[in-house]
């Protein structure tokens, strides 16, 4: 755990205008396997010291990698930070107030999940599950496995009081498996497991996902005899994975506050339908359906304590994530969505935990309402853009023909118009599902979760004719 | 600039000696590390205004340690002696779990050398002074596009290689970067956004005088308002040079790199000296270049970088394999750790390249899933024109494209004689036939 040298430094020192300082760890570990080889065996941290000032709204930020009880060590990235935040200001001249107060707090979170594990711990684990799919599974040309642990502890003090220190776990173990088809090319199907909390409560040992790795090669092999789909625009249902990426790139990129600013469609479609009534998604801070969030946060890189950010209610655009500046630009509360990837970054507006609300219907019904169309069952990556336009890649889907499954079908993509896609939803699903192994990019890379039922629509198929 | 071996900074020096001695008092037979100290500053634009000055110096330490070929690696940011001992202990463990790998192992001795390019130090006020030109340039010339940020980056560090055998390399790097993202927007309406980076060595350099530059803030103001069309055909598709480096990458991570070499599946591990691309296609992977400020004068694995063709007239030459790589396969070590890609200009005009287009699209931008190990790929064909009868006629969106990328190179029919430099590419434009191209 981070040891506090920060309440000595504010101790002796204090603010001088609003500041935020922060001392971070990340701590992380990857072990990778290929065909019984292994690649990558790391471990490693990074840990740091950084301050952010604000002069007249004009920010300065500075970071140091000497995190310890040298408090003029801490006194000199503050005084970095509020020289250029000087030198800006001296330039810019924008005359800005200060943000307004809130109340001081403190806080701490996420502690009980602080296990350390070995690195022969995941080395363990790797060792065992490359060897249960080295003998079962005879038909596949190549198997990768990568275990992976990114834990973020971050210790934050800010001119208005807030005291926050938070650690938060994460780790994850993805499978890669390549076979071939009938024509001798290789086709592959990756799987992930894990999320939120440390590597030893989420893989206490290895027998419990071969489950999961008999699926995985029986999916493998469907894909190797499968089909390419049908280009155009086709009914299809995206379960959860798709649906949370929906969520996140197609809609929660556009109704971030500095992308609204900069002119995405986000902005002329607020208190607009853009999306069926069916359709509710919120961007999660720290709790949903009675359980713990996958990447939870309760107090943003700001200081300001986090609360759901609700953005389309019954399919209506109703709101926006935020910092504090442009919160106090559009009249809206800041709900805790500046954060920050590493010691030496900078808070950006970043989602959470985006997530498609539950409906009502049943997965087999809605697959049975389907007369010539796709199940589309995992993604791979997506990207979004500011007129809404997205894409993002299925590896794994079958076909639906009168209402019932058929035969798999090869890597493709989906793409369409957020809010298009989103009002020709007329089912959704009663039943959740989050994802949490995904990195968000936007300046830096940072763990967000997404999450969603399955959901039918009408969208693009990017097949072969 | 290459010179003999000499570190500036002696903390760095001081930091790998003490790890390659507790690498050795541990017990291990072979050890290696890269040691760096850097500063970045940073000018910053978001939310419509100059928004944050910012400075990040950093200290880098990671480390690889072998015994008995088994292997144990850590990354820390402390140069303390007692940061470093705990480190060193932490891969010594690893490697105690690990199995053997006969293929691992360090570099071998060589000459050693120190190399250096570029300022130590940012010219804050020229920073500031390039983004506030280009913000009133762009404002005057194309006032219908909307930055949603632009960072001017000044990076400077010293970095230091070494190993139990001897080895020492160092590279003390300055140089300026800048990158953004933009769209166009008027009357409600917004384009796609599309974004550059460009690497250069002086701040006074006028950003918006680039014809690059130009060209892409050009495009998307005739893109805010586009078209779509039904069905699908096949057709011709221009790459344009940004495009190009994301399609490269992928050829290069799919056909010829560690990945798809050790584990199997790439379908050109068997084609050294074969045709596997158009005549056309002359592609280089370069360690050091005019004009290409962020190609890298040292390997990742501990060698002095050189630069090495890909493919020759279409035929494969050489993969991009590490040293690990190619102990792993029996092929060569690659002579770089590639990134920085050239692709030999053609003899067409780039008008020409158009031209001869009957029915098909140019795409500056391609947003797709990771392809298949087959190499199989399909996505969105963003920031792109409708080419009818070999002229532009019509900003499109929601167009896709599917097909694969080892037919792509091979059914690539031209190669325009313009190419553009970001400072990490050099690239033309090309344009393949035969792709499908699928609309609404």
């Amino acid at each position: 755990m981070l040891q506090d040298f920060l309440q000595a430094y504010v101790n002796k020192y204090g603010f001088s205008g609003y500041t935020e300082l922060r001392a971070q760890q990340n701590r992380n570990r990857g072990v990778m396997m290929l065909n019984g080889s292994l690649t990558a065996n790391n471990s490693g941290t990074s840990r740091g010291l950084s301050a952010r000032v604000v002069k007249g709204g004009a920010y300065g930020f500075a970071s140091g990698t000497g995190y310890g009880d040298d408090l003029e060590a801490i006194a000199k990235v503050v005084q970095t930070a509020s020289s250029h935040a000087a030198f800006l200001d001296s330039r810019v001249q924008r005359g800005k107030p200060e943000f307004p107060a809130i109340a001081a707090f403190s806080r701490k979170d996420g502690f009980e999940h602080d296990v350390p594990v070995e690195q022969s711990y995941l080395l363990g684990i790797v060792d065992e599950l490359d060897s249960y799919i080295a003998e079962r599974f005879p038909k596949l040309l190549s198997r990768r496995i990568f275990a992976r642990v990114l834990d973020m502890e971050k210790l934050l003090y800010t001119s208005d009081g807030v005291v926050s220190h938070s650690y938060v776990p994460r780790s994850n173990v993805y499978v890669f498996m390549t076979t071939q088809d009938k024509d001798g090319q290789p086709v592959e199907l990756y799987d992930v497991m894990g999320g939120y909390g440390n590597f030893l409560n989420n893989f206490p040992n290895a027998q419990d996902l071969f489950g999961k790795l008999e699926k995985q090669y029986e999916q493998v092999i469907l894909k190797a005899e499968g089909v390419y789909a049908k280009p155009g625009i086709q009914t299809v249902i995206l379960d959860s994975d798709l649906a949370g990426i929906l969520a996140h790139e197609a809609v929660g990129h556009t109704v971030e506050a500095d992308f609204v600013e900069t002119g995405s469609v986000g902005g002329p479609m607020f208190g607009k339908q853009v999306a069926s009534e069916k359709v509710s998604l919120v961007d999660i801070a720290h709790n949903a359906f009675g359980k713990l969030a996958p990447v939870p946060v309760f107090v943003d890189d700001e200081g300001t304590l986090a609360q759901d950010q609700m953005l389309i209610e019954n399919g209506i655009l109703t709101g926006y994530m935020h910092n504090k500046e442009s919160a106090l630009k559009y009249g809206h509360m800041p709900n805790g969505n500046a954060r920050a990837y590493d010691f030496s970054d900078e808070p950006l507006i970043r989602m959470r935990n985006t997530c498609i609300l539950p409906g009502t219907d049943k997965l087999e019904d809605m697959i049975a309402s389907v007369e010539d169309g796709y199940y589309f069952t995992d993604m791979n990556n997506g990207q979004a853009d500011s007129t809404g336009e997205f894409m993002f890649g299925v590896p794994m889907g079958f076909e639906i023909k009168n209402g019932k499954l058929g035969r798999a079908v090869k890597d493709t993509t989906v793409s369409g118009v957020a809010f298009e896609v989103l009002k020709t939803a007329d089912m959704v699903s009663d039943t959740v599902t989050w994802t949490n192994s995904g990195m968000c990019g936007k300046k830096q890379s940072i763990p967000v979760g997404m999450g969603g039922p399955a959901i039918k629509v009408q969208i693009n198929v990017g097949g072969r004719s | 600039m290459k010179q003999v071996f000499e570190v500036k900074d002696k903390a760095l020096l001081e930091a790998a000696e003490l790890i390659l001695a507790e690498v050795k008092a541990i017990g291990a037979d072979d050890g290696e590390t890269w040691v760096s100290r850097s500063a970045l500053t940073e000018v910053y634009y978001e939310l419509a205004k100059v928004s944050m000055v910012r400075t990040v110096f950093t200290d880098k330490v990671s480390l690889k340690l072998l015994k008995d070929k088994r292997k144990g690696s850590t990354t820390l940011n402390s140069f303390a002696p007692e940061d470093i001992r705990l480190a060193v202990q932490e891969a010594w463990q690893a490697a105690q779990s690990a199995a053997p790998d006969e293929a691992e192992g360090i570099a071998e001795l060589q000459e050693n050398l120190s190399f250096s390019a570029g300022d130590e130090l940012p010219d804050l006020n020229a920073m500031y002074g390039q983004l506030d030109q280009l913000l009133k340039d762009v404002r005057q010339d194309f006032p219908k596009i909307s930055f949603d940020s632009i960072g001017i980056e000044h990076n400077f560090g010293e970095k230091l290689y070494a190993n139990t055998n001897g080895v020492r390399l160092s590279d003390r790097r300055g140089y300026y970067q800048l990158s953004n993202m933009f769209m166009a927007k008027e009357e409600g309406k917004t384009s796609s956004f599309n974004y550059f980076a460009t690497v250069y060595e002086n701040p006074a350099d006028r950003i918006c005088e680039e014809n690059r530059v130009r060209r892409l803030l050009d495009e998307s103001q005739r893109q805010i308002v586009t078209e779509q069309f039904a069905g699908s055909f096949e057709g011709d598709v221009v790459i344009t040079p940004g495009c190009l480096t994301d399609i490269l990458y992928y050829v290069a991570d799919t056909y010829l790199e560690d990945g798809a070499l050790i584990s199997g599946t790439s379908p050109w591990k068997d084609k050294i000296g074969e045709q596997v691309a158009s005549p056309l296609i002359n592609f280089e992977l370069v360690a050091e270049y005019p004009e290409l400020p962020g190609a890298s004068p040292l390997s990742g694995d501990g060698f002095v970088a050189e630069n090495m063709p890909l493919i020759e007239q279409g035929v494969l030459k050489n993969f991009s394999l590490s040293r690990y790589g190619a102990a792993r396969t029996g092929l060569p070590r690659s002579k770089n750790s590639g990134g920085t890609y050239v692709l030999g200009n053609g003899d067409t005009p780039l008008e020409e390249v158009i031209s001869g287009v009957e029915r098909g699209i140019v795409m500056g931008r391609f947003s797709g899933g990771q392809p298949g190990p087959s190499g199989d790929l399909s996505g969105v064909a963003k920031n792109s024109f409708l080419i009818e009868n070999g002229r532009i006629t019509k900003p499109l969106s929601e167009v896709m494209i599917s097909g694969n990328l080892a037919d792509m190179l091979r059914d690539t029919v031209a190669v325009s004689q313009e190419r553009e430099n970001s400072g990490y590419w050099l690239l033309p434009w090309i344009r393949v036939k035969g792709v499908t191209i699928s609309g609404k």
